[in-house]
């Protein structure tokens, strides 16, 4: 057997083992997706809301927590990093008005949203603290759905779903999708004690387990995969909530994407980096979280190596066959090139794709608004899947090179 | 309320290992078939050059039939290059087991032996022509591939337009000592190379015309 075979029928091992896990998981479970707690106790609790030039939207963000229907909802602590527009400004006036509202700013500018999140922690004293993006707003009901989760008190954080706000271009579609089916999965994982981040736009922790998580690591580009990581590696739990939706603006053009997505894999390797002894200990994170982390980049990786290979192959050759048909003067295309007889390898490719897509539809049909079935044309969908996913490992790639060179910018 | 189930990832590994079980199996099944189905090709073939063979040393013999001769060879060539082509497609196919393979090294020798045999009717018999497509069967270079591609097509052209005509691919990197020792004889040592009877060798990419001037 070829060393490409091998390689490959590794590849799709190890597609089917995760697919094959998501799948069984969401079959024995799909009746829980959806579940949340009535809490034991109203505990109380302290939201932290980093703010860096957000003056658009941190009036939308505070006045939705306002709304929230949590009577143990204390403080509202919303920390200006040293915003150069008036987000300072916006924030006093509703500390003003609403007593919960506390407004607060860094001394200088720390440039990482963990440093605005430290800062403001030091004010919370509550039994749960939570932490939100200044340009997200959370439904109602958002954070009483997620509450219930501490009833258990093994559990140390649990997180929200984040749907795109107001998508209208297509890199916001199609992020919407993405981001659906982000949740959708991490609910799955949530189920196997195995997730591995707490978003941003809305995470609860319980305050004896951040504090024993040592608060968030300043120095990581993706803070909240860090604590996530930390708060498992200490056997607290983290769970995910389907019901508590919280919306959050994303990234509108390529470049500003681009820049999102090399942070956040810049990020999540120096947590590799950070917990890379703990692989095989510490329950789930070194049993699966750490080892699902690494090997999904290597299979990212290791499908674009085959695309590239095979692309770059037929192209160069039918080039070349092309400027040699043209001076021997014989056909360009010949019937030859056209004849099927697809291996058992094509077909192993034809069934993880058809399983991929499968899973892809049906997350986001847990995920739908408006009361449609899909909510998106099959075009985005096909894009999604054709297109979109692919950018993966080549920014993977470049991530990893921008990580050996010590990037660290927010 | 919060209950694990964790068992799901010895569930999914025992899943994903059925899929390649059956998959694999059912691979090599298709594979063993299709060897099976080109192996019954192969034994007629070898009937049919034995008999070939025969004939020939009969008209050598016995002063040559020459129609008869470049009748049956026609035929078998033409027989062997179709069942070349059906090869070449399940050998593209073929990923798991390597009886493809030793089926066309087999191929490759029985080849060997049509060339010999109307290389020797053609000093009897000039009524015909043999074209001998000399071929690297694991070439990697790329432009090599390139090349081969296209002198199939052109050699496929010569073909198509002359009734009188005997095309033999033959791979050359199958290790077998009398193609070897043939090709040193001829003094034919890069490839792709074809050869037009015993005149003319080519090495680099022609047109279908400029061969057929060397033909009878």
């Amino acid at each position: 057997m070829e060393w490409l075979t091998v390689v490959y029928l590794a590849y799709t091992f190890f597609g089917f083992y995760f697919l094959s896990i998501y799948i069984l998981t969401y079959l024995q479970n799909r009746k829980h997706l959806n579940e949340s707690f009535v809490p034991d106790k109203v505990r109380t609790l302290s939201i932290i809301v980093p703010c860096y030039n957000e003056a658009d939207s941190i009036g939308k963000n505070i006045e939705a927590f306002l709304r929230s229907d949590y009577k143990g909802l204390k403080r509202l602590i919303v920390v200006d990093d040293c915003s150069s527009d008036n987000s300072y400004e916006i924030i006093k006036k509703y500390a003003k008005k609403y007593p919960r509202v506390i407004a607060l700013r860094t001394p200088k500018n720390t440039g990482k949203a963990a440093g605005a999140k430290n800062f403001g922690i030091k004010y919370a004293n509550t039994e749960l603290i939570g932490f939100s993006d200044a340009d997200s707003i959370p439904n109602r009901n958002a954070i009483s759905k997620m509450v219930g989760f501490f009833n258990d008190p093994k559990v140390g954080g649990a997180t929200s779903r984040v749907f795109v706000s107001n998508p209208k271009n297509f890199l916001e579609r199609i992020q919407a999708i993405e981001y659906k089916i982000i949740a959708f999965t991490r609910k799955l994982l949530g189920f196997l004690d195995s997730i591995y981040v707490t978003t941003g736009p809305l995470s609860i922790y319980r305050k004896e387990a951040f504090d024993d998580a040592g608060g968030f690591d300043e120095n990581n580009l993706t803070e909240d995969i860090e604590l996530t990581w930390h708060l498992v590696s200490k056997g607290w739990k983290v769970k995910m909530t389907i019901p508590a939706i919280i919306r959050s603006g994303v990234p509108r053009t390529i470049k500003t994407w681009f820049h999102q997505r090399i942070r956040w894999n810049v990020g999540g390797m120096q947590t590799v980096a950070k917990y890379r002894k703990k692989i095989a200990k510490c329950g789930m994170l070194g049993l699966f979280i750490m080892p699902f982390f690494t090997l999904s980049w290597i299979l990212g990786l290791t499908g674009l190596g085959f695309l590239v290979y095979r692309i770059v192959g037929y192209v160069s050759t039918k080039y070349l066959i092309a400027k040699y048909s043209v001076s021997a003067q014989v056909a360009v295309l010949s019937m030859d090139g056209f004849a099927l007889s697809p291996s058992i390898l094509f077909f192993f490719g034809v069934l993880l794709f058809s399983l991929g897509l499968a899973y892809t539809v049906v997350a986001i049909s847990h995920s739908k608004e408006k009361g449609l079935i899909i909510g998106y044309s099959v075009l985005d969908i096909f894009i999604y899947s054709f297109f979109y996913l692919i950018m993966y490992p080549p920014l993977l790639i470049i991530s990893f090179f921008k990580y050996l060179r010590g990037y660290n910018t927010w | 309320m919060l209950k694990s189930r964790k068992h799901v990832f010895w569930e999914a590994l025992i899943i994903t290992i059925a899929i390649f079980v059956i998959g694999l199996f059912l691979g090599m099944m298709v594979e063993t078939g299709r060897s099976s189905e080109i192996n019954d090709f192969y034994m007629q073939s070898e009937v049919n050059l034995i008999d070939a063979m025969a004939l020939s040393q009969i008209s050598n013999e016995k002063g040559a039939d020459c129609e008869t001769l470049r009748q049956r060879n026609i035929e078998f060539a033409d027989k062997i290059y179709e069942e070349a082509k059906l090869l070449e497609l399940y050998e593209g196919s073929g990923k798991l087991t390597g009886s493809m393979e030793v089926l066309h090294r087999k191929y490759d020798l029985l080849r060997t032996l049509a060339w010999i045999s109307n290389l020797n009717a053609l000093e009897e018999c000039d009524n015909y022509n043999v074209i001998t497509y000399l071929y690297e069967y694991e070439a990697e270079d790329t432009t090599k591939r390139a090349t081969q591609s296209v002198w199939s097509r052109i050699l496929l052209d010569v073909k198509h337009g002359d009734e009188n005509l005997v095309l033999i691919p033959i791979a050359v990197d199958q290790d077998l000592t009398s193609l070897d020792v043939l090709l040193e004889e001829m003094g034919i040592t890069s490839f792709p190379a074809v050869a037009v009877n015993k005149e003319k060798v080519f090495y680099e990419l022609e047109t279908a015309e400029q061969i057929k001037e060397f033909l009878d």
